[in-house]
């Protein structure tokens, strides 16, 4: 190890060096490569040595918290539902405003209270499907008897339960209400993030089409876990 | 505009810097279903997804931690995609069976390609440099951690009760062999790419 240059490398970063011997320093920055490379790599090190001591307690403490959100998040079909109690008197309040809010208006709650659409975002992927795209241009448009034409496209040669999932909304939007509840039944059958939100739409098809008893008993099949459960909740408290 | 610009989704980078519980849980609803169902249809299972999406959230604290990390395109993607890269290597280490890799049309803009070459830059280094740390022998470790802690170098020199004049040159020379060992392996790894 070269250790008289690893000492002016930290005589030069604390400034300790003579003005000649740091101008021979700089000049040999500049002509030697070699030397520069090492000098640069010499800094990282004392950088990452501050940002390993510097951040150590922020750094255990992030990775425990992550740790305890990551085993939630990961064991959560395998424990007993126990929520929160905080969880509890916020959905229950939130469900008593609603009830409020909806009892000297209105019987019975509507579709369109609960129906909630999100923006498709297929072509921010860089996909090159000019069909796909414009059936995300027509839905976000909230077009949705454009969209569909342009769905069935896609989904003859590309069949994704995201793509599959939004053909489905927009077949509701438009009323096709069998079409649409075999597109949500097909994806309540599969094991993709839509699964639980395909419940929930068939749930408002049947809203939609003022069934309330059908919209309550498949409501009490939608698991908990469901990340939008406090719709579902507000709804069945709507229909009691 | 120009396509530097800070992306809203930033606010997911900032909340894990600032290990705010409430972002870290709607990155875990949000994004981590897509990384689980990917990993498991590639011959993972959810521990292992669980363990790929805890590590690529580390490695974004600490990218967050020195500032170094401004996303430019959605959150979605990138963390996916770091995700998916972190597996398919984890695959091709482990196993030598056939992989079967279902690629998907999600390919990614140029922001994107360029923030995860970033990223797996950053953790290459930090990984590297972890390593030769490990390598450094107790005495090193110890004093480069007081060194870094306390800052104060005559503080460190009392606390081990040495000379001050000696601690500066054994931590030039603990630095120095890091530099070394880095070195080493940085011209090592250009010598095989060339």
């Amino acid at each position: 190890m070269n250790e008289e240059r690893y000492i002016l490398f930290d005589q030069y970063l604390q400034d300790e060096l003579t003005p000649d011997a740091k101008n021979d320093f700089e000049k040999q920055l500049l002509q030697d490569s070699e030397f520069a490379s090492e000098f640069e790599t010499f800094k990282n090190v004392q950088f990452q040595l501050a940002n390993k001591f510097e951040f150590e307690q922020e750094r255990e403490a992030f990775k425990e918290n992550l740790t305890n959100i990551s085993n939630q998040h990961f064991n959560k079909k395998t424990k007993v539902i126990g929520l929160k109690p905080w969880y509890l008197a916020v959905a229950a309040s939130v469900a008593v405003l609603f009830g409020l809010f909806f009892f000297n208006y209105n019987q019975n709650p509507v579709y369109a209270d609960y129906n909630d659409p999100e923006q498709a975002n297929f072509a921010e992927r860089g996909t090159v499907n000019e069909a796909l795209k414009q059936a995300e241009e027509a839905y976000n448009a909230k077009r949705y008897n454009k969209a569909i034409p342009f769905f069935e496209t896609v989904l003859q040669k590309q069949k994704t339960a995201e793509i599959q999932f939004f053909y489905g909304v927009s077949l509701l939007e438009e009323s096709h209400y069998l079409k649409a509840e075999a597109v949500f039944n097909e994806l309540k059958t599969g094991t993709s993030v839509y699964k639980e939100k395909a419940i929930w739409y068939l749930a408002l098809s049947k809203l939609k089409q003022k069934d309330y008893d059908g919209c309550k008993q498949i409501l009490q099949t939608i698991s908990e876990d469901y990340e939008d459960y406090d719709q579902v909740q507000e709804l069945l408290n709507q229909l009691d | 505009m120009d396509k530097n610009k800070v992306h809203p989704d930033q606010i997911y980078i900032d909340g894990l810097a600032q290990n705010d519980s409430a972002i870290i849980q709607s990155i875990y609803k949000k994004f981590v279903p897509k990384v689980v169902m990917f990993i498991m249809n590639n011959s993972g299972d959810r521990d292992q997804a669980q363990d790929v999406v805890q590590e690529i959230l580390i490695l974004l604290f600490n990218q967050a931690k020195v500032n170094s990390l401004r996303l430019t395109c959605p959150f979605d993607a990138y963390f996916f995609l770091l995700c998916k890269r972190k597996w398919l290597n984890e695959l091709k280490k482990t196993s030598n069976k056939g992989v079967t890799i279902i690629e998907d049309a999600v390919s990614m803009n140029e922001s994107a390609h360029e923030l995860i070459g970033q990223t797996e830059e950053f953790d290459e280094k930090q990984q590297l440099f972890d390593t030769m740390f490990q390598k450094l022998g107790d005495k090193c470790q110890e004093l480069l951690k007081l060194s870094f802690e306390i800052k104060s170098m005559e503080e460190v020199a009392e606390k081990l009760n040495v000379t001050y004049g000696y601690v500066r040159k054994k931590k030039s020379l603990c630095v120095g062999q890091l530099t070394q060992w880095i070195q080493e392996a940085k011209n090592f790894k250009s010598l095989k790419n060339n």
